[in-house]
């Protein structure tokens, strides 16, 4: 795919998801001119892209909602419900063809090429319509995009062996509107030759008037061409207005007209007539000359009007468009400012820069270690300083890649809307903290989980619109979408209005499930929290997001990925709401440095709960006793297989993750540690119980555990040897979930 | 060598035309927008052709033009835009901005180069 395709597709995307969120919002403001606008703009880009990249059946497709939209624009259709949702279907066709045109096939196949007709007819359908709409809107893209060329065949025809007569006189504003009059010659020569040229100074005022900065000149041109006349009208086509130009083609009969010209050079009303009469002139000529005509007889026919009277007849220059053309501009917000200082990155790029900055921090704290250990002030201090500005870098570097949240928060007007029509519900989104800022790499991955839990409150926490009425609600249902910074976190929270979570209903599942005992004694909060328990639903699958009210522990374990938490509050009958909290950036990490051996590990601090000396230990088994509770763990020894001799002294690491806990023995214990994360080498990917890697100050490599990983397997491990009691234990090397496959 | 300068906040027309135009000798600058353009004019930037489109978010070209047409050393430069709306209406109110001429899109390379040779010479 060529570079201008792949940037238009990327641009048309964008265009597409700006005009979506703008339908969207022409329900509730149906007569907003800029929303409006900013709709048939989004359509004209894609449109003018596609015509650039020759994708004709985006552009036709296109084409056909422009004239809609152009309708809808000029006030001759007004929005409906259904309009809008057939709008809505387009803009959705459109993302379709753009994917096609992605893919690099010819055009729509199938049932996508039947869904645009269905569409195309449907719009068709709107057109036809509209009451006295505008003819030239609802045009076909042939006439409406290329002006046909006027070509008049006159009496004479075209004499090769003679020349043309080309009779110039230009506006005084002509240099104004930054054209160089001697432009047209030297274009009119490469028509053709130019056999003679007098240039006409009459209309040079005295030194005292004139203004240098208007023209004053005329030129009498002869042109020997074998283009025709039209060709040569369109050089002058950008000063036509302003300029008395006429065109003689070669015919001796005409060659009169000549002299009457030169002698009369303002009457050229009647000049018109005459050559209308003779068939020379064009019909562009005609109208100009009827309209300087109409425009003499309003005014006694006294004095040749001014060009601005001349263009107010016309009715092309209309006092109320320039009029909504100020206020429009003056409605143009602050966002739109913003946009235009923003500079558009690779985000490989900032990846890069952000990987180099990471490097540089590791550089920095070596050198610092450095300068410590050479004991020189001076050499401490520098380091000093440059380490807080590596810091402040890093910092910076991170904010680039930090994205608002608003984009994804917005696509769900789009879910909302359709959900709650599909239900049967009635249905609003409200958005709150779209401006908070995450990092990009973690508002790609957040999507998914969200529109679960979207789904679900729309689906299940939003009653029927008769049961919130008997119990005393507003009939419109309102999820909400919030977000906000929290002490180094972003919380997002998806809340609903609806009945909330029924306690009931979830104990007596959990108990069903094995998930609790009968009899046992759960707060509030932890029995609505039960829905995440994996087994807590019945069908498990990733790949159903659909939010049926299941695969709540999907949407837990697609967080959790992303180092984050979820939990739910409810109230009965008020509503349930949903909190996230996930780490601003997944570049660095707050981490707990520990040693076995030589080896350095680095645990995610917001893991560790506390770390005790392991001692006592009763039985062989992986199992203590923690202040009552049994507390499975593993040592990292055995796990890695780190050569040389147990210390006498080994700690435990309690970690704790999606509420089970486990211990991780080590060595040392070597405190707390910001760092860098570096994703690990293809080579290593399939490794378990390993998230990244860091370099240390001293420049050794730390492989930073992944705990997530480590506390489910070594709570499944100790499972299966429970169930494996009798049996004799496999030994934990053997039954190695960490080992390579 | 002349300098065309670029505007249109479609990434996909400054691409097609910028390219249009290296090959056929010309330098080229950009803007995405008529905010980013006038700021390029106002540092001074040495152009022989502004092609501007007209429907742009925020300042649109119409008020591009007229901005560029205040400063001194923009006067009497050739301004093109880039319109598909074969109305006079709009291509008068630009001309009463300021411009030049227009370039109705889409334009075939020749079109495009015909045009620009019929302003700049």
């Amino acid at each position: 795919m060529d570079e201008i395709t792949s940037v238009y597709i990327q641009e048309s995307r964008e265009q597409l998801a700006e005009m979506e969120s703008c339908l969207l919002g022409l329900e509730q403001n149906p007569d907003d001119p800029d929303n409006i606008n900013a709709i048939f703009r989004a359509a004209h880009t894609i449109k003018g892209g596609a015509g650039v990249i020759e994708c004709h059946f985006i552009e036709a497709f296109t084409h056909r909602v422009e004239n809609v939209l152009d309708a809808l624009r000029n006030g001759a259709l007004t929005v409906t419900p259904t309009l809008t949702t057939l709008l809505l279907g387009c803009c959705d066709h459109m993302v379709s063809l753009i994917e096609v045109l992605a893919a690099g096939e010819a055009g729509p196949a199938g049932e996508l090429q039947a869904q645009g007709e269905v569409l195309s007819a449907q719009v068709q359908g709107f057109l036809d319509g509209m009451a006295g709409g505008e003819p030239a809107a609802a045009s076909e893209l042939t006439v409406a995009d290329r002006e046909p060329a006027v070509e008049v065949e006159n009496a004479g025809g075209i004499v090769l062996n003679d020349s043309w007569h080309v009779s110039v006189r230009f506006g005084e504003n002509v240099m104004r509107g930054g054209m160089d009059p001697l432009s047209f010659i030297y274009y009119l020569a490469s028509l053709g030759e130019i056999l003679n040229i007098a240039t006409i100074t009459d209309a040079i005022p005295v030194a005292a008037e004139m203004d240098p900065e208007s023209c004053y000149l005329g030129f009498e041109i002869q042109l020997q061409t074998r283009s025709s006349k039209a060709d040569i009208e369109r050089v002058f086509d950008f000063v036509r207005d302003e300029c008395e130009l006429r065109i003689l083609p070669p015919n001796s009969r005409l060659s009169e007209y000549l002299k009457h010209i030169q002698e009369l050079p303002e009457d050229s009303m009647r000049l018109g007539e005459i050559l209308v009469r003779c068939g020379a002139l064009t019909q562009a000529e005609l109208e100009l000359g009827l309209s300087q005509q109409k425009l003499a007889l309003g005014d006694d026919g006294t004095s040749a009007p001014p060009l601005g009277e001349i263009l107010v007849d016309h009715k092309v220059v209309n006092p109320e468009v320039v009029e909504a053309a100020v206020v429009k501009q003056a409605q143009v917000s602050d966002k739109k400012a913003r946009e235009a200082r923003l500079v558009r990155v690779q985000a490989d790029k900032l990846d890069q820069l952000i990987d180099l900055v990471g490097e540089l921090v590791i550089a920095g704290a070596s050198a610092n270690l450095l300068a410590q250990k050479s004991r020189q002030t001076d050499l401490v201090e520098a380091t000093s300083v440059l380490s807080r500005l590596v810091e402040n870098i890093r910092d910076a570097a991170l904010q680039l890649r930090m994205v608002q949240i608003g984009d994804t928060f917005n696509r769900f007007q789009r879910v909302v809307r359709d959900v709650s029509k599909e239900l049967g519900k009635e249905i609003e989104l409200h958005i709150s903290g779209a401006e908070t800022e995450l990092d990009k790499t973690v508002v790609e991955k957040i999507g998914d989980p969200l529109m679960h839990l979207v789904r679900n409150s729309l689906d299940h926490g939003i009653e029927p619109t008769a049961l919130r009425l008997e119990r005393g609600k507003p009939a419109c249902g309102r999820v909400s979408l919030n977000a906000y910074h929290d002490s180094g976190s972003i919380v997002i929270e998806v809340a609903d209005d609806g009945g909330g979570l029924n306690k009931e209903k979830i104990a007596a599942k959990a108990v069903e499930r094995g998930l609790i005992q009968p009899g046992e004694i759960l707060s509030e909060h932890e029995v609505v929290n039960l829905i995440f328990e994996p087994g807590f639903s019945t069908v498990d699958k990733v790949s159903n997001l659909s939010g049926r009210g299941v695969g709540m522990d999907v949407v837990r374990r697609n967080i959790q990925a992303l180092r984050g938490t979820v939990d739910v509050a409810s109230v009965d009958g008020q509503g349930a709401t949903f909190t996230i909290r996930l780490p601003l950036t997944l570049a660095i990490i707050d981490g707990f440095l520990v040693g076995v051996n030589k080896a350095a590990y680095v645990i995610p601090l917001d893991t560790v709960v506390e770390c005790i000396e392991l001692k006592n230990l009763q039985s062989d088994r992986n199992f203590m006793n923690l202040r009552g509770e049994a507390l499975p763990f593993i040592r990292l020894r055995e796990l890695f297989e780190i050569p040389g001799n147990v210390p006498s002294r080994e700690s435990i690491v309690v970690v704790q993750f999606a509420g089970q806990r486990a211990g991780i023995v080590v060595d040392q214990l070597m405190g707390e540690f910001q760092t860098v994360i570096k994703p690990l080498g293809a080579m290593f990917r399939h490794l378990r119980g390993i998230g990244g890697s860091t370099i240390l100050g001293s420049g050794d490599v730390a492989l930073i555990l992944d705990v997530a990983a480590l506390v489910q397997s070594v709570t499944q491990s100790e499972l299966q040897r429970f169930s494996e009691r009798g049996q004799s234990a496999p030994a934990m090397l053997s039954n190695n979930p960490f080992s390579q496959h | 060598m002349k300098t065309v300068f670029l505007v249109d906040d479609s990434a996909t027309i400054l691409l097609s035309i910028s390219g249009i135009l290296a090959k056929a000798g010309y330098a080229t600058e950009k803007a995405a927008s008529g905010e980013e353009a006038l700021r390029k004019l106002q540092g001074g930037m040495k152009i022989d052709l502004l092609i501007t489109d007209l429907n742009m978010p925020g300042m649109n070209g119409i008020d591009l033009i007229k901005e560029v047409r205040k400063l001194p050393a923009y006067k009497f430069v050739p301004i093109l835009f880039l319109t598909t709306e074969s109305q006079q209406s709009r291509k008068m109110e630009a001309k009463a901005a300021g411009a030049s001429g227009w370039i109705v899109k889409p334009a075939t390379a020749d079109e495009l180069l015909n045009t620009i040779k019929l302003v700049v010479r």
